[in-house]
């Protein structure tokens, strides 16, 4: 550890300190101050240690928690960056954190939730070492930020080709991640699903709709979720690898939880899986993947997606008075489908509450609400008591469910948080928030107001 | 008395919806539907075209660079011929983003290669490296006369010129526009409307889409279409002004 890493380790931590003291839930400044100090310092503290990154559009945060449940289950130990932290700056100061004055980190394993278009940035001191890469899926995200959905592909590629030594956890039933597939690595391992999720699931495949590699349009054994499934394509003969973790049957969907058979490299194991949603089992298949290649046994694996509490933000509870809130952070199309399924699921009947920023984390282009379906969601929420808007945007989103056939006479438009919030706590229902991320960031402030509430990591 | 029904194309409907172009077509449905009217909606993709149908409105959405050049090669192998047959006989047209540009001569890139586009109507679009993003407002004016505020979202970096004959769609109150020089937005040419606001256009801007379905409408009943409320499309429309500033 050379003297100027050793420097901008402690000043990493004295910015940490500051800004807890100024009650600042900032977690990007300290990295910065270090990179300044020392670019190549992710190298240095990495160097010794196990590294595990998970990227894609969606599902990395839950992915990461998941992981690191199992790896806790195992006996060892791991730190994480902050949920949203996600760029350079956030995970150097997680490192920072993580790390003695004497620039050692003690921890087993670094779990690095990455933003697809930082990843190059965070992995490219990593070179040879020990580093697991686990891709979600891809999926259209902000198109205002990335371009379209190739460029993420490309800036996810451009991040592991980082990485000769890369072993890589991808997502069989994504054509756009299986791609990656002819990156140098030390080893690939798949996980997806051997059958369709539900029935009449979202088939919306545009994201993904010619071969990758000779453009020829793909077919479909079946289909999961959007352009996720058994994919193939008959002109060049790319197609769905087969999983060595994979889901082969969804036995019973429970409120909150899903009771399912797995073949886990080649194993049997049937496990309830406590994640809310049929789609974050493309979550837990991943980090039931991580597992296995760390040596985690079945029976344990069994034993934490069992006993898995729900991550705040992406389905949050919050009890208000009588009136009990459900947190849910949407951010794009796919994800948004994804929790539409869930509340079709719940057939609520107490208050939905639909928030849109068009900030530039939540995308400055609200064209997206267009590619949700929400025609699927009238009927099944049609007994709800009311549907609330909030947020910028909330007049358009007002207007996307006048559109999809919502009963109009149930319309509120709040943009005044606290006036929501106050009127939530008044009506004592059970109410689903579908909230845009800055709309969440803003919301929750207000919120902890009236409740307290757990910190939530924000970029700076 | 039989029921009267419009029929609508959704041209290349599963490689034009870039970003939520699938509005557009849901707004001119629920809009004929709470007026009592039908919609029928053909969805034409590669390799298909229905010559002899009779359509009403064709609506061609945004696209991917990643598919452009199949898309060409199939709109010539297709769909040119009939296409342009459409625009010249009157038919209402709605062209956003890369389908705007497709309608037009050509492309031309940074290093002066030129993409043959249908040569529909007397637009060219050359590269540029200035990203034209972010919501934008233009002022249009009606059959009838009277002008009404479009506000949508425009992410280009081609700029496209208008020629002889074509007329602009808006003129720019806020943004770029064709190219964010000449201070216009989109082309008109018989009943093609074209416009750089991509994605879901019409949701919110329900005069013009009311526009749309009042040509149509006439040319197929010659009758006027009835009025209909747009208090919600409106509030949403005016709300996002008012934060444009515009």
């Amino acid at each position: 550890m050379s003297a100027r890493a050793a420097l901008a380790v402690m000043a990493g931590k004295l910015t940490t300190m500051i800004l807890k003291l100024m009650g600042s839930g900032g977690t990007s400044l300290p990295g910065k101050v270090v990179l300044k100090l020392c670019p190549d310092i992710l190298g240095r503290l990495a160097k010794d240690m196990k590294i595990i990154c998970v990227t894609g559009t969606n599902g990395k945060t839950t992915t990461c928690h998941v992981i690191r449940d199992m790896i806790e289950a195992e006996g060892k130990t791991v730190f994480c960056n902050d949920a949203g932290a996600n760029l350079l700056g956030g995970v150097v100061s997680a490192f920072v954190s993580a790390s003695t004055l004497g620039g050692r980190v003690k921890t087993d394993y670094a779990l690095l939730e990455c933003d697809e278009a930082a990843l190059k940035s965070i992995v490219e001191h990593f070179g040879e070492l020990d580093v697991t890469a686990v891709v979600t899926n891809v999926f259209r995200d902000q198109l205002d930020r990335y371009g379209e959905v190739l460029t993420t592909v490309n800036k996810i590629r451009a991040g592991l080709e980082q990485l000769p030594n890369v072993k890589l956890v991808l997502n069989a039933d994504c054509s756009l991640t299986t791609s990656l597939n002819d990156l140098p690595n030390s080893g690939i391992y798949y996980f997806g699903m051997n059958a369709p999720l539900y029935e009449g699931t979202s088939s919306d495949i545009s994201d993904a709709v010619y071969c990758i590699h000779c453009k020829a349009k793909y077919r479909y054994r079946y289909h999961t979720f959007g352009h996720l499934g058994g994919f193939y394509c008959e002109q060049c003969g790319y197609q769905r690898q087969e999983p060595d973790v994979a889901l082969t049957k969804v036995l019973e969907w429970k409120d909150g939880s899903e009771v399912v058979e797995m073949n886990v490299f080649g194993k049997p194991v049937k496990a309830e899986v406590m994640l809310p949603g049929g789609y974050n089992l493309y979550n837990a298949l991943a980090a039931v993947t991580i597992a296995h290649l760390t040596g985690l046994n079945e029976d344990s694996i069994v034993t934490v997606l069992g006993g898995l509490t729900t991550h705040f933000g992406r389905m949050e509870q919050v009890q208000l008075g009588d009136s009990s809130l459900n947190l849910v952070l949407v951010k794009n199309p796919a994800g948004f489908n994804e929790v539409l399924q869930f509340l079709i699921q719940q057939k609520p009947t107490g208050n939905i509450v639909f928030g849109l920023n068009d900030n530039y984390a939540d995308g400055k282009d609200i064209s997206w609400i267009y590619d949700v379906e929400f025609e699927r969601l009238t009927g099944a929420a049609a007994g709800a008591k009311g549907y609330y808007f909030t947020g910028k945007r909330a007049f358009d989103m007002q207007l996307r469910l006048k559109y999809a056939d919502f009963d109009t006479d149930k319309f509120h438009v709040e943009k005044d948080y606290k006036a929501l919030i106050t009127r939530l706590k008044q009506e004592g229902e059970q109410t689903f928030l579908v909230l845009s991320y800055t709309c969440m960031l803003e919301f929750r402030d207000k919120l902890s107001e009236f409740v307290p509430l757990k910190k939530y990591a924000r970029e700076q | 008395m039989s029921e009267k029904s419009l029929h609508i194309c959704h041209l290349y409907y599963d490689i034009l919806n870039l970003y939520g172009d699938n509005g557009n077509i849901r707004t001119l449905e629920k809009r004929l539907a709470w007026r009592g009217i039908g919609c029928e909606i053909t969805r034409l993709s590669f390799g298909e075209v229905d010559r002899s149908a009779d359509y009403d409105i064709i609506f061609i959405g945004g696209g991917q660079d990643f598919e452009q050049e199949l898309l060409v090669k199939d709109l010539f192998a297709y769909k040119a011929e009939w296409l342009k047959n459409e625009i010249e006989k009157g038919t209402v047209i709605l062209g956003i983003c890369g389908g705007y540009q497709m309608l037009g001569n050509y492309y031309e890139a940074a290093d002066g290669t030129k993409v043959e586009f249908l040569g529909g109507i007397d637009v060219h679009t050359t590269a540029s490296d200035q990203r034209m993003i972010g919501n934008f407002v233009f002022d249009y004016r009606g059959e009838d006369g009277e002008s009404f505020s479009v506000v949508g979202f425009e992410n280009h970096n081609g700029k496209t010129w208008l020629g002889e004959g074509v007329k602009p769609l808006g003129k720019i109150v806020k943004g770029y526009g064709n190219n964010g020089e000449d201070g216009t937005e989109g082309a008109r040419y018989k009943n093609v409307f074209a416009t750089y606001s991509h994605g879901p256009l019409l949701p919110k801007n329900a005069r013009l889409a009311d526009e749309l379905l009042s040509i149509a409408y006439a040319r197929r009943y010659e009758e006027p279409l009835a009025p209909l409320e747009h208090i919600m499309e409106d509030a949403a429309l005016e709300d996002i002004r008012r934060q444009l500033g515009a």
